[in-house]
């Protein structure tokens, strides 16, 4: 069943010439993890920003959009930096995850739940009485996301959630990650952590200038040649070292696909 | 005090500058002063130092320059005045959190957007203090001098206040949208978590004050 | 010859809070060490040392000759040139190039040889194209870059960084790695604050591991990476190229993928 649509969307940011983003169509199906890759500038936080409906927006984005963007259930992001996520008006981190859910005017009893429930999940109830200002980058997208999650979203966006975490609260993200479109959630993740890819990811979409270079299955896209070319994301680092050995064949993209190809 | 409903914490602030310049200089100043120094007092301990200490530091430039300007007396009056201003402010700041008021505001069903603004732009204020703080210290390793005379401190100024601001100003986009990504929606009526306790006393001697203030306008007027 | 660095039995303590406990090392001209460890172990508060913006409680910390508590951050930016977290906020002037033309203006050095040496750092960090562009016409990654390249324009003789490879893409990694190296073979010594283990395997060779403010472990970076339950202790993890080394029990135990693509050549061609 699919959670997102795009079909054939173009965006231009408000008094820009160039569009941000070029005919992209994707579906992504409940349950599903589609990771977003490409150089700085590709549009893959555009791409995300126009899926969760806030581009253009409620106000903040603008812009001119063609094509069409349909979601099957509400879509929640969450954006690299953590500390401009905080809402400031929590003085716990308690709180704090419960804003999203009052936002949505939820009754008081749901509310509770649905926090109560996101702090297990994401391994925080350690800090629920601590004030957000005091912890930790890695501690604070934690939350930050607890408190995404607190909204019961279907589909979730998320844009470099790694990029500021230490590797443990990275595994820690890919984890849950997993987890979550288990239980069925759309999951649609902008990321330059390419090494995480194989065991976490379904599907690649390859962006490059606001275009659709690549879409497949994350080992077709993943064994690509073209990944190498000088602008591009590149692959994963065994992809990287067997390709540099100048090695014949299927290329292997993780350590246990190396272990068993040269053994 | 910190029990006190956020509106009587933020109508007490506004009426002391209000009776300090409505009232006749510099007895007026001088009144309002005295009322905002037994507030900061009461706060007690360490945080009545910090408050005053900072509501100091802050004007006392002010007062050089009213002294340039507009000699000893001119100074006294709008001394006062401003000094009143500066200390009820850092009083209030450091006796209502944010958030508190927020919550006030929003369970009196004042309109969210109001409230939201107020929130994303208090919240940035510590923030902009702890990056001020990283941003000195990259600028000083980079070579920039900040210790010396007035003109060494100058030219560091726009080292400074220049990425300061306008990083500022960046996060204020950044965080304007975060707010959306989590549910902000100005037609929806959120649910109040916590909302502050208010008593009859404290609306009645909230409504006290604001008509005092007008009556002493009046008089003074007429 | 005298070090880049000099740590001598330092120990700080933020109030009554202690940092770092007797820590003592030494970073020889060209050196590139990585210093690894959780949050709040004291690589930060190591950093702030060396850059003179806190001085040893107790020990004594030496750039080259240069006692730093005889010296302000601004005098050592002479010899140290440094990047910290959040560095895309640090730029305030109106062009990339005058940004990082900045260092070396207020460090004193020659308007001649200024300009040559950010034409230099521009270089190195293939920031030429963009050099005349208001810093925050850039995006977050970029304005990294021109920092670093602030930070290389001093031409110091050694470099202390914070992370200077998060946010970054493939490719500006790989420029931070080639632009380090090269400063390392002309003899500036490097210590980087880093959990990109990857990165450091490329770049670095030395290994300083601090624990709760202590310096446990003073070794070749090559067999830190191997070390697996070592660094599941500090929160890290082997980096894939290590793991498929220890993996593939690779004679050596390379780390860098130069090295393990050649034993690997050798190892599918037997």
């Amino acid at each position: 069943m699919s959670a997102v649509v795009l079909d054939r969307v173009t965006f231009r940011y408000p008094a820009s010439a160039t569009a941000a983003l070029v005919d992209i169509s994707l579906v992504v199906n409940s349950g599903e993890i589609v990771a977003l890759i490409g150089a700085t500038g590709s549009g893959a936080s555009t791409l995300l920003l126009v899926t969760a409906g806030l581009a253009p927006g409620g106000g903040v984005v603008g812009g001119e959009l063609t094509g069409e963007v349909r979601r099957d259930g509400r879509a929640a992001l969450l954006l690299p930096t953590p500390w401009t996520q905080v809402s400031g008006m929590a003085f716990t981190v308690w709180d704090e995850v419960a804003f999203g859910p009052a936002n949505l005017g939820w009754p008081r009893e749901r509310i509770s739940e649905s926090v109560d429930r996101s702090l297990t999940r994401v391994d925080v109830v350690h800090l629920r009485d601590r004030d957000p200002g005091t912890l930790s980058g890695g501690e604070l997208q934690r939350v930050i996301l607890a408190g995404v999650l607190a909204m019961e979203p279907a589909i979730l966006l998320l844009d470099e959630p790694t990029a500021e975490l230490d590797p443990a609260g990275a595994a820690l993200v890919w984890r849950l990650i997993r987890e979550l479109a288990q239980e069925g959630m759309a999951v649609v993740v902008a990321t330059s952590d390419i090494d995480a890819l194989p065991e976490s990811v379904d599907r690649v979409v390859w962006l490059e200038r606001g275009r659709v270079r690549t879409s497949g299955t994350t080992r077709q896209v993943l064994a690509g040649e073209d990944l190498w070319e000088p602008d591009a994301p590149g692959s994963t680092s065994i992809a990287g070292v067997w390709r540099r050995a100048g090695l014949p064949g299927p290329v292997p993209l993780t350590v246990p696909d190396l272990v068993s190809r040269a053994r | 005090m910190r029990g006190l409903h956020p509106f009587t914490l933020l109508t007490v602030a506004a009426a002391l500058p209000a009776l300090a310049w409505i009232g006749p200089a510099p007895w007026g100043g001088a009144a309002a002063l005295s009322a905002a120094g037994v507030l900061v007092l009461s706060l007690g301990g360490r945080q009545s130092f910090r408050v005053a200490r900072a509501a100091v530091f802050t004007a006392t430039p002010l007062w050089f320059f009213l002294y340039l300007l507009q000699g000893s007396g001119g100074m006294l009056a709008t001394g006062l005045r401003l000094t009143t201003m500066i200390a009820g402010g850092v009083w209030l700041v450091a006796v209502l959190p944010p958030p508190r008021l927020i919550e006030a505001m929003i369970a009196r069903e004042w309109p969210v957007s109001v409230a939201f603004l107020l929130a994303a732009t208090l919240s940035a204020i510590p923030a902009l203090r702890a990056r001020a703080g990283h941003l000195v210290d990259a600028q000083r390793s980079r070579g920039l001098r900040t210790r010396g005379g007035p003109l060494i401190r100058l030219a560091a100024l726009r080292a400074l206040a220049l990425p300061l601001v306008l990083s500022a100003l960046h996060e204020v986009d950044e965080r304007a949208m975060a707010l959306e990504t989590r549910g902000f929606d100005p037609q929806v009526r959120r649910t109040p978590l916590a909302p502050p306790p208010d008593s009859l006393a404290q609306r009645i001697s909230r409504w006290g004050l604001v008509l005092s203030c007008v009556a002493l306008l009046v008089w003074r007027i007429a | 010859m005298t070090p880049a660095l000099w740590i001598d039995d330092v120990s700080f303590a933020y109030g009554d809070r202690p940092a770092l406990e007797g820590v003592r090392f030494e970073l020889a001209p060209g050196e590139r060490a990585a210093l690894l460890g959780h949050n709040g172990a004291g690589k930060s508060t190591l950093l702030r040392l060396v850059t003179g913006l806190v001085k040893p409680a107790s020990g004594t910390v030496w750039v080259g000759d240069w006692d730093t508590r005889a010296k302000s951050p601004a005098e050592l930016a002479r010899r140290v040139g440094s990047l910290f977290q959040h560095a895309d906020q640090q730029l305030f002037a109106r062009t990339v190039r005058d940004d990082v033309a900045f260092g070396p203006r207020v460090t004193g050095v020659r308007a001649g040889d200024a300009a040559g040496r950010v034409e230099r750092a521009l270089a190195a960090l293939d920031l030429e194209a963009v050099a005349g562009q208001h810093p925050y016409d850039l995006p977050p990654p970029l304005r990294k870059l021109a920092a670093l390249a602030g930070a290389l324009a001093l031409e110091p003789a050694l470099l202390v960084l914070d992370e200077p490879t998060a946010g970054l893409d493939r490719r500006a990694r790989r420029l931070v790695t080639d632009a380090l190296s090269a400063r390392a073979e002309h003899g500036v010594a490097l210590l980087v604050i880093t959990h990109d283990l990857a990165f450091a395997a490329e770049t670095l060779d030395r290994g300083l591991v601090l624990e709760r403010g202590h310096l446990v472990l003073d070794a070749g970076l090559a067999s830190v990476l191997v070390d697996a339950p070592r660094l599941g202790r500090l929160g890290l993890a082997p980096p894939p190229l290590a793991r498929a080394s220890t993996a593939l029990g690779l004679p050596g135990l390379p780390v860098r993928e130069r090295d393990v693509a050649a034993a690997l050549v050798t190892r599918c061609s037997a």
